[in-house]
């Protein structure tokens, strides 16, 4: 069996799951957010009979905070009175985004069957676990009931292989992927990632694999664990003596890819869909009017210092927002000067969350607005205005843009000199 | 769900994302308010102008992106009865079910102008556009997304499944 055959068919108590069975599992984590949480899921929830099991909830609020206007402090409210009405200790606000949290505390943890309200669900399987999005109606379901019914899915294996060249990281590699197989290609299907390339990534790397494979329609996107992850569980004393559940090597996988990461190059997003993937130096020129650093895969602590490591020195020409994904991001790049080299650039530092990614609010774009982001997705009308035009680059190739005013290759001015 | 639905079509073409079937700027709304922002992303005047009964014949891979509920929701309330594609994006098409919002995969649907009248024949196995007679083989609506249909929703079917209340099937006309 694939890695995620063999969470589904253990959360589900049988010995062999197939790709087509129908089943009914037992999730072993429920995730909401301020959003798609108590607001929508507290009166369902009630009137299933209340909260199953209340250690497997965890609800963040990180679409809303901070509250920009009355609606949202509304909601905020909702969701800290139902969470602690309802007992659950896994409640946190004003701590960064949900996706994010849950791999920072391993409140997942490898092997995990966990269900989400939110497409970006998905990245919790950075550590090895079975990470489904559903709806907040039927997360409600399974919050009442314990358990949630699967089409087990086929799985595509792709391995990556080499070593990421200067300048290039993570997010180029999703884009390579996505730029070569599209919007549909994992849709209603599994994604399973591994390879030497893979083996020594640490978990805040593994999510961005996880995280965009929802880009590719994915139904979850497993990284397979390997002993970077053990030792990650071991430095914050997490029990990691269980065998991690891994692919058989027989494993029947519906197409296979591999990724030479060394021949990429920096590359870019163009509007309006994250597989509308160019290299950056063919978009370069194209003027900017705002650039972005953030979300749950593009405001992590390595892109907070891939961006100061680019524009230490210098000075942006577009307004630059950083939003880092955790307080725990925001405190380490505090402690390193991350923070300071950004703010000397003249970049403007926002409260850990969603921000703007969703065109929520802090930093949506306006009409005709030409922005140049690390955020998950660049569809018409997502960060803001449905004439606005978003471009998606690794933390690099954004910040570089920021400091030319246009979209740039970053290998073109390099990394930036003394603070 | 009911065996027979027959309604005017609204066209779209492929890859309609959840913010065009509802921008991210209304998730700040109430569920029940959402219905009058229905495609407000991709056409305002959809939701003043759609009838009760109509159905969105759209292109493939309908609904991507956000998993935002208040997609689908949105859709329903404004009075889409069911939506007609050759693929979805999966949590839209999952939530869709789980509202009760019948949507309906076919091999492929094309030649489809607006609002051509539009039945969707569950006895039949098929989409049938009354103007041009072509008819369209459903892909979908069996195993466990058909019984959630069936009883009006996930929430009444997980009712039914906690032995809370038995579920009541729809019943033929």
């Amino acid at each position: 069996m694939t890695l995620t055959e063999k969470v589904i068919a253990r959360a589900s108590g049988v010995a062999v799951v197939c790709p087509g069975d129908e089943v009914w599992a037992t999730a072993d984590r429920m995730i909401m957010n301020d959003s798609s949480g108590p607001r929508r899921i507290g009166p369902l929830v009630a009137e299933l009979g209340g909260v199953r099991d209340r250690d497997k909830v965890v609800i963040v609020s990180d679409h809303f905070i901070p509250a920009a206007n009355l609606r949202h402090a509304e909601i905020l409210k909702t969701t800290r009175t139902w969470a602690k009405s309802n007992g659950i200790a896994s409640f946190f606000e004003y701590e960064g985004v949900l996706h994010n949290l849950v791999l920072e505390g391993f409140l997942v943890k490898p092997g995990m069957l966990l269900v989400g309200a939110d497409s970006h669900t998905v990245t919790a399987g950075a550590v090895g676990a079975v990470a489904v999005a559903v709806g907040s109606t039927e997360l409600a379901t399974v919050v009442a009931s314990g358990q949630v019914w699967l089409r087990v899915p086929e799985t595509i294996r792709i391995d990556l292989v080499g070593k990421l060249p200067a300048l290039v990281d993570m997010r180029d590699v999703t884009m390579q992927l996505l730029g070569d197989l599209g919007l549909q290609h994992a849709t209603y299907r599994a994604i399973e990632y591994g390879g030497p390339f893979t083996e020594k990534l640490t978990i805040e790397e593994r999510l961005v694999l996880s995280n965009q494979g929802i880009e590719m329609g994915a139904k979850n996107a497993v990284v397979v664990p390997s002993q970077t992850v053990r030792e990650a569980m071991r430095a914050v004393k997490i029990d990691a003596r269980e065998a991690f559940l891994l692919p058989d090597a027989d494993a029947r996988y519906l197409a296979r890819h591999t990724v030479q990461v060394d021949k990429l190059g920096p590359l870019v997003a163009a509007h309006p869909s994250p597989d509308n993937v160019t290299a950056a130096s063919a978009v370069s020129g194209i003027a900017i009017d705002m650039a972005w650093l953030g979300s749950c895969v593009g405001g992590r602590l390595a892109d907070l210092r891939a961006a100061a490591s680019m524009l230490r020195g210098r000075k942006v020409r577009v307004p630059t927002l950083v939003t880092p994904n955790t307080a725990d991001v925001y405190r380490a790049c505090l402690a390193d000067g991350t923070l300071q080299t950004l703010a000397n650039a003249g970049a403007i530092v926002n409260a850990p969350g969603c921000g703007a990614c969703a065109g929520v609010h802090m930093g949506v774009a306006g009409p005709s607005d030409v922005v140049m982001a690390t955020a998950t997705r660049n569809f018409r009308g997502r960060m803001g205005s449905a004439d606005a035009q978003v471009f998606l680059g690794s933390a690099y190739t954004v910040a570089a843009s920021a400091i030319a005013g246009r979209i740039i290759d970053p290998r073109d001015i390099g990394i930036g000199g003394s603070a | 769900m009911t065996p027979t639905i027959r309604g005017a079509a609204w066209t779209f073409g492929a890859n309609v994302t959840t913010d065009d079937i509802l921008p991210g700027k209304y998730l700040e709304r109430c569920n029940d308010e959402v219905g009058q922002f229905a495609m407000a992303g991709i056409d305002p005047t959809f939701a003043a102008r759609v009838r009760p009964g109509d159905i969105v014949v759209a292109g493939a891979n309908f609904g991507m992106g956000s998993g935002r509920e208040s997609a689908p929701l949105a859709l329903k309330l404004a009075g889409v009865a069911a939506i007609v594609a050759p693929s979805y994006s999966r949590i839209f098409y999952r939530n869709a079910i789980n509202l009760g919002l019948p949507a309906v995969m076919v091999d492929r649907i094309d030649g489809v102008l607006e609002r051509d009248e539009i039945v969707i024949s569950l006895d039949e196995r098929a989409v049938i556009n009354v103007r041009t007679g072509a008819r369209f083989a459903l892909q979908n609506l069996t195993g466990i997304a058909r019984e959630i249909l069936d009883a009006g929703g996930i929430v009444a079917f997980t009712r039914a499944r906690l032995g809370q209340v038995a579920v009541v099937p729809e019943t033929s006309p």
